[in-house]
């Protein structure tokens, strides 16, 4: 079966007028412009099979952006290939249009005046549903996303949370294949987080849709996308499954311990490297491999009134991923 | 999900017409005063030519025109510029540089229709106005009434048509410069500032120096708002004079066509899908 979405060294350079603060050199500018050039995107190569959700991770101005803008169709690339659907992105017209969703956290298409109804009833038509799947698809949309007291409020009276909420329902209705989210849950609550994460959880699991997204939250990438792509500075530095990512980029599990009576920070270094310690509360780090022989030494030689085993922040994982130029070079996971 | 086989193409692209129309004149009707205030704007600046030119032909007629033959040109001028107005290069330049063009191009209908359909969505709002207007002040003031000739009229139609056309790619076209330039809409006001005068905005042609006119008759301005309003005024009559003003329209409309097809395409390869 053919990937739903192949990028195949994608490649993106910039041109990028600079210019220094003050008169003088705004004046300069005008005469003797000078450019900068920016490589937003440096051969990007990965494959995502149909139904698959996979994240792209990365820190502001990493390149996720710009790829899945011209994996939409958005952005001409200064070189490479893609193929999405089944189409080349920049020359697939209309029927590629068709199939794909693009829903950008901070720019909606919701007619800012309107309820949200009529940007729903826009969609039905620019898209050719026929009235049938129109209202099939709205139903189900209105019911996952529980949208009923939304519909008749001008889309300006809404909360963010609310208009993300319609806008995945007016990027769906044309049921597309594949999905590009940029930031879907940026600056909503916690809430609302929720409630969009569960949502596309849903969707995915009854559509089989493909879906690409992009986000800062990392409760967003644990919730929905085993897979991930890690991007720095233009290049795929990391593509394999999050947790592979974890246990490669921290190698020891933390334990948390709740002491019923005084030791000594010497006796918990005898188990462990100790990371914090203010009684009765202290915690350790301990190979991933150690840690239930570990556990149970400790169990038997501690005053222990608690304990518990907890997986690194994966905050703590990606921002350290980040910081590394290229950590995975010698294992093959890169695709 | 289910799938119903997907409407054919003619009955689509009405769908989609008659969608992107009710969606402009729904927003419209929000901004209703904002809408009553763009029109007043129109019939400001003809009603204070006509003010002037009236006062200086108190002495006779001028080139042809006396105090009647200017309040019927003036009258013309609103009613044409109201039918053929374009406001989109300040709209796309905002798009383009706001990223509020990125959810548009990943839609399966190029954006111009969204701005043909706002265009026209407008216009049947207000166009209706300016004509009743018209009427009233026919009704009372014998100066401003047209002959009523519906070949003639029909032409004017016709010429308004071509005029709101070539001033919409006009503008459109200059918006697009925007995938280059943060100065696309100085653009747009400098061609502005320009047809004042070459459009027969502020007066009518012939009134302008000979040398004037033969620079302005190779322009697109004429073919904008002066050539309609002149067919609907009677203040050019004959074939000859009907087929190269056409003629004109006709290959300032293909010129401009053209531009926005060689800037779209170019632009959409040099764009850099800015702010998200």
């Amino acid at each position: 079966m053919e990937a739903a979405i192949i990028a195949d060294e994608l490649t993106k350079h910039y041109r990028v007028k600079v210019r220094a603060s003050g008169l003088r050199n705004a004046l300069s500018a005008l005469v003797r412009p000078q450019y900068r050039e920016v490589r937003a995107v440096e051969d990007v190569t990965f494959r995502i099979a149909p139904g698959e959700v996979v994240a792209f991770l990365g820190p502001n101005g990493a390149g996720k952006t710009t790829t899945l803008k011209m994996l939409a169709g958005l952005l001409y690339p200064t070189a490479g290939r893609a193929r999405v659907s089944g189409f080349d992105p920049w020359t697939g017209g209309a029927p590629f249009k068709s199939r794909i969703a693009l829903v950008l956290g901070n720019k909606q298409q919701l007619l800012w005046d309107l309820p949200p109804e009529e940007t729903f009833l826009l969609n039905r038509a620019i898209y050719g549903v026929s009235a049938r799947d129109f209202r099939t698809r709205l139903d189900e949309l209105v019911a996952l996303l529980e949208l009923v007291p939304l519909l008749d409020k001008p889309v300006r009276q809404l909360s963010l949370g609310e208009r993300m909420k319609c806008e995945l329902a007016a990027s769906l209705l044309h049921a597309p294949d594949i999905l590009f989210l940029d930031e879907p849950t940026l600056g909503l609550d916690v809430g609302a987080q929720d409630a969009i994460r569960g949502f596309l959880r849903q969707y995915r699991d009854r559509h089989g849709a493909t879906v690409l997204l992009t986000s800062h939250y990392m409760a967003d990438v644990t919730a929905l996308a085993p897979r991930v792509l890690i991007v720095n500075r233009g290049r795929l530095l990391y593509d394999g499954e999050l947790r592979a990512l974890v246990a490669r980029i921290a190698p020891t599990k933390r334990l948390e311990l709740v002491l019923a009576n005084g030791v000594t920070t010497e006796q918990l270094a005898a188990f462990g490297e100790v990371m914090e310690f203010r009684f009765p509360n202290a915690t350790l780090a301990v190979r991933r491999e150690d840690v239930a022989a570990v556990s149970a030494r400790i169990l038997a030689n501690l005053p222990i009134a608690d304990l518990s085993i907890q997986e690194p922040p994966v905050e703590d994982v990606i921002r350290r991923a980040f910081q590394e130029t290229d950590p995975f070079t010698n294992d093959g996971s890169r695709s | 999900m289910t799938d119903s086989p997907p409407t054919s193409v003619r009955p689509r692209w009405i769908a989609r017409y008659a969608a992107l129309v009710r969606a402009g004149w729904l927003v419209d009707l929000q901004y209703r005063a904002a809408v009553s205030i763009w029109l007043l704007w129109g019939l400001i600046d003809p009603l204070i030519s006509l003010g002037i030119w009236w006062s200086i032909a108190a002495g006779g007629s001028i080139e042809g025109y006396d105090r009647p033959a200017f309040a019927r040109y003036f009258f013309a001028v609103i009613l044409v510029n109201q039918l053929t107005l374009a406001w989109d290069a300040f709209y796309i330049d905002n798009w383009i540089r706001g990223g509020e063009m990125n959810h548009r191009l990943a839609r399966p209908i190029s954006p111009i229709h969204e701005a043909v359909a706002d265009n026209i969505a407008y216009k049947l709002r207000t166009a209706g106005t300016v004509i009743m207007l018209w009427l009233l002040a026919a009704a009372v003031w014998e100066p401003v009434r047209i002959p009523i000739e519906p070949a003639r009229w029909a032409l004017a139609a016709i010429a308004t048509l071509f005029a709101a056309a070539i001033r919409f790619l006009n503008g459109y076209a200059t918006g697009l410069l925007a995938f280059w330039t943060t100065r696309a809409t100085a653009i747009m006001e400098t061609q502005y500032g320009i047809s004042l005068f070459l459009s027969g905005r502020i007066a009518p042609l012939s009134l302008l120096p000979p040398a004037v006119v033969s620079v302005a008759g190779v322009l697109w301005f004429p073919y904008m708002l002066a050539f309609p309003v002149e067919i609907l005024t009677g203040a050019i009559t004959g074939v000859d004079a009907y087929a190269r003003g056409f003629a004109w329209q006709v290959f300032w409309l293909t010129a401009w066509f053209g531009a926005y097809r060689v800037v779209w395409s170019r632009g959409l390869r040099h764009y850099g899908a800015v702010g998200g």
